[in-house]
């Protein structure tokens, strides 16, 4: 069953088409990365599926009860602690604070934040736990499904890699479904059941393509071979490493 | 950082202030040996007029009255400021029909209201409230307005999609980024408004410090002068340092997070 559907979505920003006839669809318990240029309008995208944006056309249908979403800017509260970033996701989801005391501590354990990381403010921690508490703040509300925004773009590549192996851990625990976006053909490789590309100029989804096994047993020879492969042999990967730097989305 | 380590820094950070009065008091010294009694009392007589005004119960009632005035004029312009601010800040459209209007308040010269508003109330605290609320309304409101202006996209982002509705995003996020431009503007109001309900109770004949004010000019009490015009002037640092002070500290909580303990920048 998809627990996300997008069909023939379409999206433009002052007068400028920059989404056309997307379909695309999430089926349950998998983790779909969706991959295109820079400004290709892949973050455009999840905003409308998550209804954070309007889109011009199109129907999106949400079959999941809950989503979260991590952005590639970790969007911290500045003035809270990071128990209070996270705090403020319980409550915005109506959490009784007898369950957030529990769900914070059992969040923070998962990602791996200390008592003493959850007392500091944003400019006390390092970039690398900024992301880790606004993984934290999106895990701790028991979401069914996750929207990545290319979350670890800012990353250096150790840090990128641990995060994802807590996001394949995660998501391979629990029931979740997802929509990762990423221009890093690697990190799609890595963490997705399925690869969706997008159309340079947003008019349409290009195809989809399925890397070996399972996010979990997938060993990085294996990302590693299918990346060189699809980049060389497959059309649909031909523009993926396109830069436009004067094009803004 | 614990509260009552914040209180002790706070406490702490008087020396530097009492520092600056002390220099103040020193040039106003010199002042005073340059040019005689007549026309500059020295400070420590202006300390005694003031110890002299404090021993009596009707110079407390006086003192009280433009305290009254001052800070019930505040909050008024603050309450005020502060919702056209966040409005004009969230709708570039009131944005736009305030700011000309914004222009033209601050080019009426404070005097000019109190002409009017006595015509309108006579000499009572209606008179000095107007005048203040009109003279700090442009601070109050460009310090709300800019506070909004240039609030992180990325936290109402963040918290629509943890579906907080337009309400909620206005009260968790988007009021609590003002304080950056909101409180600075606050201590100039707070200032302006000291300012001008003296300057009101002067012109407007309506008692309080500033009639006080009066009564000396007309005796050519030099010392009483002073001594009224540093209790207005006292009376402003206590608002301030307990009012004020207090509630930014306590929102500004994080930004000292990261700064060892008694490092002044």
């Amino acid at each position: 069953m998809n627990v996300l559907d997008i069909s023939d979505a379409g999206h433009a920003y002052l007068g400028r088409t920059i989404l056309e006839g997307i379909d695309l669809s999430v089926a349950q318990g998998e983790i779909v990365a969706l991959v295109g240029p820079s400004g290709c309008g892949k973050s455009t995208l999840a905003h409308i599926a998550a209804g954070l944006t309007e889109p011009r056309s199109g129907r999106i249908t949400r079959h999941y009860a809950r989503h979260a979403m991590i952005f590639q800017d970790p969007a911290l509260m500045p003035w809270a602690t990071s128990a209070s970033n996270i705090d403020y996701a319980l409550r915005l989801a109506g959490e009784k604070r007898r369950d957030r005391q529990a769900r914070l501590a059992a969040v923070a354990d998962h990602v791996a934040l200390t008592s003493e990381d959850l007392t500091k403010y944003p400019v006390e921690l390092s970039g690398g736990m900024h992301q880790r508490v606004a993984i934290a703040r999106a895990l701790s509300i028991q979401p069914d499904f996750i929207y990545f925004d290319e979350p670890f773009t800012a990353l250096d590549v150790a840090l990128r890699r641990r995060m994802q192996d807590l996001v394949i851990k995660t998501c391979a625990d629990g029931n979740l479904s997802g929509l990762f976006i990423t221009h890093d053909l690697n990190e799609a490789a890595r963490l997705a059941h399925r690869v969706a590309i997008l159309d340079t100029r947003g008019s349409g989804i290009l195809g989809d393509r399925t890397p070996p096994g399972t996010p979990r047993t997938r060993t990085d020879a294996q990302v590693f071979d299918w990346v060189q492969g699809v980049v060389q042999d497959d059309p649909i990967f031909r523009h993926i490493h396109d830069v436009d730097e004067r094009q803004i989305a | 950082m614990t509260r009552a380590s914040r209180i002790l820094e706070f406490l702490w950070s008087g020396w530097s202030g009492l520092a600056a009065l002390c220099l103040l008091a020193a040039v106003w010294q010199a002042g005073h040996e340059a040019y005689g009694p007549f026309i500059l009392t020295s400070p420590l007589e202006t300390i005694q007029a003031i110890g002299v005004l404090a021993t009596s119960g009707k110079a407390w009632e006086i003192a009280a009255l433009t305290l009254q005035r001052a800070v019930s004029g505040f909050a008024l312009v603050a309450l005020a400021g502060t919702a056209l601010g966040v409005a004009g800040g969230y709708s570039p459209a009131t944005m736009r029909l305030v700011t000309p209007l914004i222009t033209v308040l601050m080019g009426v010269p404070p005097i000019a209201w109190i002409v009017l508003a006595m015509i309108w109330f006579g000499g009572s605290d209606a008179t000095v409230r107007v005048v203040i609320v009109i003279s700090a309304l442009p601070t109050v409101f460009i310090g709300a307005a800019r506070g909004i202006t240039t609030r992180d996209p990325m936290l109402d982002k963040m918290s629509e999609a943890f579906g907080a509705g337009p309400v909620r995003r206005l009260f968790g996020i988007g009021l609590r980024q003002t304080t950056t431009t909101l409180f600075p503007a606050f201590a100039l109001a707070l200032g302006t408004s000291f300012k001008v309900a003296v300057m009101a109770e002067l012109l407007s004949n309506a008692g309080g410090i500033g009639g006080a004010l009066a009564l000396a000019r007309i005796n050519l009490d030099i010392a009483q002068a002073l001594a009224w015009v540093s209790i207005a002037v006292i009376l402003l640092i206590v608002v301030e340092y307990t009012l004020v002070q207090p509630v930014k500290s306590e929102i500004d909580r994080w930004r000292h997070a990261a700064q060892p303990w008694g490092v002044k920048r």
